[in-house]
């Protein structure tokens, strides 16, 4: 274990807590506009947990990733979401949630606690930065993939895609600290080609189907 | 030199995405596509070569790096580009002529077939496990638009399935890299070689084994979601059926062999510390795999679809391959790969022209094609019998090899377990094919499928003469490579 007094320790472990109640409010909400704000203050928190790690090890690889995480994630993506698909389709309320919220979350409490249990300090020995994110890592990426299995409106299913790799780049800075910086970087343009199409296709099928939401997306079966 | 050839093999489809912006349509678009593919596949042939009589292409630290396995990916995908570039010709002409496909989407077909072939290619070519997952995903995201390029509700519909799954499951094989990474730590390594995999592979035996399992289960559920591994298939069907049919092709005999290699990579690093392992998992998705895949070819009218369930059960197989492991398993698998690959394409080309033809995916509706168009009709029935594993063609070599690897390990019984998969995967498909190859002639024979169908016919009579020879003979150039890959990963 790493010294749990230890002022970074301390601030990054309450970034990540907080970064996995943002998970737990996304998936806690039923209104767009929510969704889109909670993401972009997991993303700013992000941003914060890279900034701290940053520091830490003086890596200015790892300063320009948090730089680029709060613009892109934090602003540029809720934004643009926002601009052009929750306010242009005018969508408030998702309608095509498929399981309770109340229940959507105790399965998610669950996923938590398999995520501890998976990534407890036992199974992964050797020197860490902190031991206390990796599972709160996981159990992000965990809860993102819920979201998208319990939401069916494209957007939300976007939106959980996107936590989950909140997640992974968590899980990457607490882990290993860094990828080598051109990994990082084609993460990043990924993650901005991969968005940038999906909100086409999005509201290419809010053109057709008058409706984005996946529970009309019943037409391919077998 | 070595360098150059390894650089021409993507840069040269890469550059085909310039043509369709310089003001030519759908003529200059296939041609560049296919020259393209024809290019990479020579450079690809000639660097496969000078891999096997020398040493491995090491750059970078590793960041480019071409061993026997990658030449042996390379040359397979570089094929099917070729195979699908050429396809992709008559698909554009008979789709401008008809006036389906605006220009717009020409130039955007010609764009994202070229990125997405060049991604592939050089996905095969890193030695970096960051910078591969970082081309795979690219590689979805290209083909994405690809699946959606013709704008029915339904060809959008597949996309987003596709794209939200993949890149769902993507991101998994992202933390499983990251496992991977943190499992070599304790290594007197700079963190760019714990990341690159030769170096990996020279420590594979002092990397940590929790994290390693942990890597490997993350990984093979990422990637598999692209290799179309049962449970995590279902975009699978959709995107196949949906993409125009060059684009299938090119899915379903490159994409899955890409997310293929990969999994053999990390299987690679596991040997050592964690033994059987990983083959024992490997075999548990590959026999759901051939299980899914065979039971959901019955019945299945949508005959795109039903070519895609033959993926699912194809990529299971060389699952099982893999699991079963040792010098046959391994060798069937690679085997199987090549001629899976080859087959599969001549099968969704064919399926393009029925499509161009019938304007319907309902096999139901197809009835009689040796007489409406007997080529097209002949090269679907001996694509049926080669995909199928009928003699002599060469699918059956290879999963006669998987299934004799099954005898010579110790657990036999698996192998009696996968033929009667086998037999209902061949009489489900055979039925719906036969089907249409057979029959009276009726219904909605429309006219030509193409403006030039011995243009369309060439890549379908190439693939099917190069699975009949493989069948019956394989070439000692390509004997030394599979050999060769097996070495440079045990």
């Amino acid at each position: 274990m790493t010294q749990a007094t230890s002022p970074d320790t301390i601030l990054l472990n309450l970034a990540s807590v907080l970064i996995l109640l943002c998970a737990f409010a996304c998936l806690g909400s039923k209104l767009f506009d929510r969704y889109l704000g909670y993401y972009a203050l997991q993303s700013v928190l992000l941003s914060a947990a890279a900034a701290i790690v940053a520091e830490k090890l003086d890596s200015p690889a790892l300063w320009a990733l948090a730089v680029l995480t709060l613009l892109i994630k934090g602003l540029g993506i809720p934004v643009a979401t926002r601009r052009y698909l929750v306010a242009r389709l005018s969508l408030k309320r998702d309608a095509a949630i498929t399981l309770g919220l109340s229940t959507s979350l105790i399965i998610g409490a669950g996923l938590t606690a398999l995520a501890y249990f998976a990534m407890r300090p036992a199974t992964l020995p050797g020197p860490l930065l902190d031991t206390a994110a990796v599972p709160l890592a996981m159990a992000v990426v965990l809860l993102g993939g819920l979201c998208m299995v319990v939401r069916r409106h494209t957007i939300a299913q976007l939106l959980g895609w996107l936590i989950v790799e909140n997640g992974a780049f968590l899980g990457a800075i607490t882990l290993v600290a860094t990828f080598p910086f051109i990994v990082e970087a084609g993460i990043f343009l990924d993650l901005v080609a991969g968005v940038l199409i999906m909100l086409a296709l999005v509201s290419g099928l809010a053109q057709r189907l008058a409706s984005a939401s996946a529970s009309d997306l019943r037409r391919l079966k077998g | 030199m070595t360098l150059t050839l390894a650089i021409l093999t993507w840069a040269l489809p890469l550059a085909s995405a310039i043509v369709p912006w310089v003001g030519t349509r759908a003529r200059g678009t296939g041609i560049a596509v296919a020259a393209g593919g024809a290019g990479s596949l020579a450079a690809a042939i000639t660097l496969a070569a000078r891999i096997v009589s020398g040493h491995p292409l090491k750059l970078l630290g590793g960041l480019v790096y071409v061993d026997s396995l990658s030449a042996f990916f390379v040359v397979t995908v570089a094929l099917v580009v070729t195979l699908a570039g050429w396809g992709s010709y008559s698909y554009l002409r008979a789709e401008e002529e008809r006036g389906e496909l605006s220009p717009l989407q020409v130039r955007l077909y010609g764009t994202f077939f070229a990125a997405f072939a060049a991604l592939m290619l050089a996905a095969l070519q890193t030695g970096n496990l960051g910078l591969l997952w970082v081309l795979v995903e690219a590689s979805t995201l290209a083909s994405a638009v690809l699946v959606a390029l013709e704008a029915r509700a339904t060809s959008l519909e597949a996309a987003w399935k596709y794209i939200i799954i993949s890149s769902f499951g993507v991101t998994i094989a992202l933390v499983g890299t990251l496992f991977v990474y943190y499992s070599a730590t304790s290594l007197h390594l700079s963190p760019d070689q714990r990341l690159t995999w030769p170096a990996l592979f020279a420590h594979a035996s002092v990397l940590q084994a929790p994290s390693l399992r942990l890597a490997f289960l993350l990984v093979l559920i990422g990637y598999g979601t692209k290799v179309g591994l049962a449970p995590m298939h279902t975009w699978l069907p959709d995107a196949h059926s949906e993409a125009p049919s060059p684009a299938s092709a090119m899915l379903s005999a490159a994409l899955l062999n890409t997310g293929m290699y990969a999994i053999i990579r990390i299987q690679a690093l596991t040997t050592p510390e964690l033994g059987r392992y990983a083959n024992d998992v490997l075999l548990i998705f590959g026999f759901a795999s051939v299980l899914i895949g065979a039971l959901f070819m019955i019945g299945c009218e949508n005959f795109k679809r039903l070519f895609a369930y033959s993926s699912i059960e194809h990529m299971g197989l060389i699952a099982v391959g893999l699991g079963f492991g040792g010098v046959i398993g391994i060798y069937g698998a690679l085997l199987l790969t090549l001629n899976h690959a080859i087959g599969k394409s001549v099968l969704f080309l064919t399926s393009g022209e029925v499509v161009l033809r019938y304007r319907t995916r309902d096999a139901s509706e197809v009835r009689g094609l040796l007489q409406v168009a007997p080529l097209t009709g002949l090269v679907l029935l001996l694509g049926t019998l080669a995909i199928l594993g009928s003699p002599p063609f060469g699918v059956f070599l290879s999963e006669f090899t998987i299934v004799r690897a099954s005898f010579a390990g110790q657990a036999s019984w698996l192998g009696f377990v996968l033929l009667p998969l086998l037999v209902v995967a061949f009489v489900a498909f055979a039925r719906t094919t036969l089907g249409m190859v057979f029959g009276s002639r009726q219904g909605r024979a429309a006219g030509l499928a193409s403006g030039s169908p011995l243009v369309g016919a060439v890549p379908l009579v190439a693939g099917l003469g190069l699975l009949l020879v493989l069948g019956v003979w394989i070439p000692g150039g390509l004997n030394e490579l599979i050999l060769h890959s097996m070495r440079s990963i045990t």
